[in-house]
């Protein structure tokens, strides 16, 4: 169906991460009268048909930390919130975050570190997040479709879409939209908002961080699934 | 707060931790090339490795008595290495038969936007330095010959000043806690080393 041609642009490799190609996280909201997991198996059939291949399966997940109120009152400055996240495809690496802030991405002995700051920075642990599915390969593009879940109740559906060839990621959202609607149909989604920024800076695994970000935090607000639908 | 002491607790978390074993000695700068060529003669290095790094010290200040300490460090001279991210520990106190500092240790590789994030976390720098000098290794030993140097503007780490007329030498290991005959592997190793040059076993709470 979609053959499609980027010009060939450079992939850069440095010691802690491979750059990854232009890619948007989206939510896909539960289909009427469905489960969530009905409406994963709904669009995995859909990819299936399309002519997308298993490759394995992906897991991204979110640890929110907030500043401890023994720190807040000698630095006089309202509590942040920082975000601990680890994706499968980057298994050797950890990403920490701050909305609108920095996004580090290091090895995963920041998770040991994190242990040791515990008096300076407590983790909220009913705000553990992830989100966790099965990759599919359809040509130049790779595809993750994943069921959000919080503690043991499910309360969305996360869609990733990579496309391999392109680093720019101004150069290739009209041919990531053009794919996603082939799939996703009416809730396709709008132009992630780190795309918007840079146009023609390149795309790193940071980026995709905070997408995911900001997806769980739209989730975190939503009205939880009903239990009925969670089967 | 710190964490409780881990020498008793070889795996915390599901993490191992790792503890850095030190020894510490100088040598003036009229001596550094006797040194140099003694540890070419010890040591599994084929060729001489310098290093040039700029360390910048971090303090998370809270209603603790003391506060939290890490240590960003960035290479100079190697374009594209990452920023090394450390946390030490307090030294553990123990067995004085113990040949070398032992305290808790944590290294993270890190992206180059290391700072700014510390900063966001609440972190202020303290104090910096640029340390010049040579490395060294024997089997899991690491031997750094080197020399600090104060950066007399903030951040401009083009003009600095030589701190003293000697060299620090460091002979420490990295390694799982509860490996203490790695302490005796160093004893053995700076003996080799006398007289050119003492390494002992430095508390740094005694030199403030």
């Amino acid at each position: 169906m979609l053959r499609t041609h980027c010009p060939a642009s450079r992939l850069g490799i440095n010691l802690l991460h491979l750059t990854p190609a232009s890619l948007s996280v989206s939510q896909m909201p539960v289909a009427e009268g469905k489960s969530v997991q009905q409406t994963v198996e709904l669009l995995t059939r859909k990819l299936e048909m399309l002519g997308a291949e298993k490759q394995g399966t992906f897991c991204v997940d979110c640890e929110t930390y907030h500043t401890a109120a023994s720190t807040l009152g000698s630095q006089g400055q309202t509590g942040k919130l920082m975000y601990v996240m680890h994706n499968s495809e980057y298994p050797l690496s950890c990403f920490a975050l701050f909305e609108n802030g920095p996004c580090l991405i290091a090895d995963t002995n920041f998770d040991v570190l994190m242990v040791k700051l515990k008096g300076f920075f407590q983790s909220a642990k009913a705000s553990k997040i992830e989100t966790r599915g099965t990759r599919y390969q359809y040509c130049d593009f790779l595809v993750k479709v994943g069921t959000v879940t919080m503690g043991p109740s499910a309360r969305g559906i996360s869609v990733e879409v990579e496309y391999g060839p392109c680093v720019v990621a101004s150069d290739c959202w009209n041919l990531l939209l053009e794919f996603l609607q082939s799939f996703l149909g009416s809730h396709t989604p709008g132009a992630p908002t780190v795309f918007g920024n840079r146009h023609d800076t390149v795309y790193g695994p940071a980026d995709t961080m905070v997408q995911y970000m900001e997806l769980f935090n739209k989730i975190r607000k939503q009205q939880q699934v009903p239990v009925a639908g969670i089967r | 707060m710190e964490a409780p002491p881990v020498t008793m607790m070889p795996v915390t978390g599901g993490t191992i931790n790792m503890m850095e074993y030190l020894l510490q000695g100088s040598v003036l700068d009229h001596s550094l090339e006797s040194l140099i060529h003694r540890l070419r003669g010890l040591c599994d290095n084929m060729e001489l490795e310098t290093f040039l790094d700029h360390e910048m010290v971090f303090l998370l200040k809270g209603q603790q008595a003391s506060p939290f300490v890490l240590r960003a460090r960035r290479s100079m001279d190697r374009a594209g290495a990452p920023w090394h991210l450390r946390y030490l520990g307090q030294p553990e106190v123990g067995d004085k038969n113990r040949h070398a500092l032992v305290r808790n240790c944590v290294d993270i590789a890190t992206s180059e936007n290391l700072t700014d994030f510390l900063m966001e976390m609440g972190f202020r720098m303290d104090h910096e330095f640029v340390a010049k000098g040579h490395l060294f290794r024997k089997g899991i030993m690491k031997i750094m010959v080197y020399k600090i140097y104060r950066i007399l503007v903030p951040g401009n780490t083009e003009s600095i000043e030589a701190l003293s007329l000697s060299y620090l030498v460091e002979l420490s290991v990295v390694a799982p806690a509860g490996q203490d005959m790695v302490s005796d592997d160093m004893r053995n190793f700076a003996e080799q080393l006398k007289p050119l040059v003492h390494l002992e076993k430095i508390d740094p709470k005694r030199l403030m």
